[in-house]
């Protein structure tokens, strides 16, 4: 599914976040100006008002306000008449078509300026008793829009009435005078607003959703190059590695750790490839010579003596096949950890002693002498396994000694470790193959000895043992003195 | 034809000495390479069978070594059958590569087309007249009747009849037939060309005085 993509969760995270940012902003934004536009138009209105009701210095005011005497209804009447025709003659003149109305104490609509719509109904605006005309107080039904008021301590309304703007305020004579205009122009430059507001909205929307998947897609780029290089690597190229480009990031460490998985991974099925290779390669040879044999033997007749020779020549090459077989088999287990090795209290003194009295005559018959130091060595173990490792040990130091050569031996206790040490004066092993002498197969000379029998394993095996114990196995050499094999075992 | 076979395990290699040599060849055996390398120098081998893990020197460093010198056919045996060491020995200047383990039957065909080979003949049948040598089978004819000839006389036939048209010395036929164990007396080959020309007729080999013997190579 593509929305369970990573980079698809962003986005569709991404798009309503900023939907919902716009829109806010957006509405706000419209809000705000179509406030103002209103407020514009109530002063404009109130101003109209003002300009509508000033006395003007060519009429003569009304004699109520001249003399301060009760005002004479009749008279102010006639003023305000007079104003709303001198307005709608003004107004003629301007884009802005304002209209008013009067109406009178009973409701009947006194004065109209021409142009008024017919439907404007009577404004509900109860006139303020404790206001007067000259009393300042303020108004307490609504509040107008304007700073300036006609008729101070009266009561106004600012009305909108379908597309029209209306103010309306409770004159002297508990008359009341409206002044509006239609406000088409404004509403539709609203309209272009909420326009624009849109188109704008809608591309900054866009403009957001291009970068955010860039910015996904970037974030993304360095996990399908993990997912790429990984699936290579499951299809069998272990030497393909991620390219850290930013190594700084969370992404690059997860690369450098994937990287040095895989390099270990090589590393492991390397190893295990030349593993199974050598072991191949040891028993083809024994394989030939069997096969070899049998069918020359086959070929004709033959005396019996030629038989004999085959078939001993045949036991030989299978006696080597069952040793590196139970070799194989034996670092296998090592290996999975399935062979459970006991733990019992054994000495490894003792061992040692009995894998000398082995050994000892094939030392006598070459001439090497055996120098023991075993004092009591008590460890837990396999005896079993720890007497291989002995065996080891000593028929190396024997096979690789020189005719009349020495071997010493000893084992001790000390500082809570069990150790065996074994030094041989063989030729000694090379300082470029001293860190490799444990490894399978490895072989210094490259080939396999002369004599034979040696498999190539015995120092991996002894090396498994010991470390299957807990303990550690180190080899150090003086190539053309002495060579020694030192084994410490926890106690 | 004289073989030379390098291997380090005594019982592959004595085995392969013993069943090459009962199938008519002269054959020489190295433990090493080093002592490989001599020999291979030193002696004009027909085919030299190497291994190529070996003490010492390795069959690849031995075969670098000797292709200065020597276009000997090689055989290389190996244990490890993956491609870039088959065309790392084929490139190295082998001839030919055969994978242990193998079979005797395959080994012996092997040898017999690298011989060839190096003889620039590609039949295993070399026609000489009315006289036909079959390599692979070992047996040669005259007018379609068998001729019966010892091991010996086959072998001195057979490198005659590769090296048509050449004259080939006693010293040569000493080298290429008898191998290191054999303490023959310089007599026995003369001997042994005078029975092969009771058998095939004695015009069919001719003697260069001074030179040596060569069968002439006809229609």
């Amino acid at each position: 599914m593509i929305f369970n993509s990573i980079r698809w969760r962003v986005q569709a995270w991404h798009s309503v976040i900023l939907v919902l940012v716009l829109a806010g902003f957006g509405f706000t934004a419209y809000h705000v100006a179509r406030d103002n536009q209103l407020r514009r138009v109530d002063q404009e209105l109130e101003q109209h008002f003002i300009l509508l009701f000033r006395p003007q210095p060519m009429d003569s005011p009304p004699a109520a306000l001249r003399h301060g005497g009760p005002p004479d209804p009749a008279e102010i009447l006639a003023h305000i008449r007079g104003a709303i025709q001198r307005a709608a003659r003004f107004d003629a003149t301007q884009a802005n078509s304002f209209y008013h109305i009067l109406w009178s104490t009973n409701g009947n609509v006194a004065a109209r300026s021409p142009g008024s719509p017919m439907d404007v109904p009577y404004p509900q605006l109860a006139r303020s008793p404790a206001a007067d005309f000259s009393n300042a107080g303020e108004a307490n039904v609504a509040t107008p829009p304007a700073p300036a008021r006609p008729f101070p301590g009266q009561p106004s309304l600012a009305r909108t009435r379908k597309e029209f703007r209306e103010v309306v305020h409770v004159g002297p004579f508990d008359d009341r005078l409206l002044v509006g205009r239609s406000m088409a122009a404004d509403l539709a430059s609203m309209r272009r607003l909420a326009f624009w507001l849109v188109i704008a909205g809608a591309a900054v929307l866009g403009l957001g959703l291009a970068g955010g998947w860039w910015v996904a897609s970037r974030a993304i780029r360095p996990i399908e190059d993990i997912s790429a290089t990984a699936a290579k690597i499951a299809a069998g190229d272990l030497s393909q590695r991620i390219s850290l480009t930013d190594t700084e990031n969370e992404l690059g460490h997860l690369a450098g750790v994937l990287n040095s998985t895989f390099a270990r991974l090589e590393s492991a099925f390397n190893n295990q490839a030349r593993f199974t290779s050598d072991a191949s390669h040891e028993l083809r040879t024994p394989v030939s010579t069997i096969l070899l044999q049998t069918q020359t033997a086959l070929s004709r007749e033959r005396p019996s003596s030629e038989y004999q020779e085959t078939l001993e020549a045949c036991q030989r090459a299978a006696q080597r096949m069952r040793q590196l077989i139970e070799s194989l088999l034996a670092l296998a287990r090592l290996d999975a950890g399935q062979e459970l090795l006991r733990r019992d209290e054994c000495d490894l003194s003792a061992i040692v002693g009995r894998s000398i009295e082995l050994i000892r005559p094939l030392a006598t018959h070459r001439g090497i002498t055996i120098q023991t130091t075993l004092s009591k060595a008590l460890c837990r173990g396999d005896a079993t396994r720890l007497a291989q490792v002995s065996d080891n040990l000593l028929t190396n130091a024997v096979n690789y000694n020189q005719e009349g050569g020495e071997i010493r031996i000893s084992t001790a206790n000390a500082q809570g470790m069990v150790t065996l040490i074994v030094t041989n004066t063989g030729a000694g092993i090379a300082a470029e193959d001293l860190p490799h002498i444990f490894e399978r197969f490895y072989r210094a000379d490259k080939a396999r000895t002369s004599n034979g029998g040696h498999s190539g394993l015995g120092l991996a095996i002894t090396k498994a043992i010991v470390q299957a114990h807990g303990g550690a196995i180190t080899a150090r050499s003086e190539p053309g003195s002495r060579t020694t094999f030192t084994v410490s075992l926890p106690v | 034809m004289r073989l030379l076979v390098v291997e380090d395990e005594p019982d592959l290699r004595e085995t392969l000495k013993r069943a090459l040599r009962e199938n008519g060849y002269a054959v020489d055996g190295a433990a090493d390479g080093k002592e490989g390398l001599y020999k291979a120098e030193t002696y004009e081998y027909d085919a030299i069978v190497l291994d190529i893990m070996l003490p010492g020197l390795d069959g690849w460093e031995l075969l670098g070594k000797l292709r200065r010198t020597r276009k000997t056919p090689v055989l290389m045996l190996t244990a490890r059958d993956n491609v870039p060491d088959r065309v790392r020995g084929l490139d190295g200047g082998a001839d030919d590569y055969l994978v242990k383990p193998f079979d005797l039957g395959e080994l012996l065909a092997r040898l017999r087309a690298v011989i060839r080979r190096s003889a620039s003949q590609a039949d295993s049948c070399v026609e000489i007249g009315e006289v036909v040598i079959d390599t692979a089978a070992r047996v040669v004819t005259q007018r379609g009747v068998p001729v019966v000839l010892t091991p010996r006389e086959y072998s001195l036939l057979e490198f005659l009849a590769l090296h048509q048209g050449e004259v080939v010395t006693r010293t040569a036929l000493y080298e290429h037939l008898y191998d290191e164990n054999d303490d023959s007396l310089s007599n026995t080959l003369d001997v042994h060309v005078s029975n092969l020309r009771k058998k095939v007729g004695h015009d069919f080999i001719t003697t260069r005085r001074g030179h040596g013997y060569c069968i002439e190579p006809r229609a």
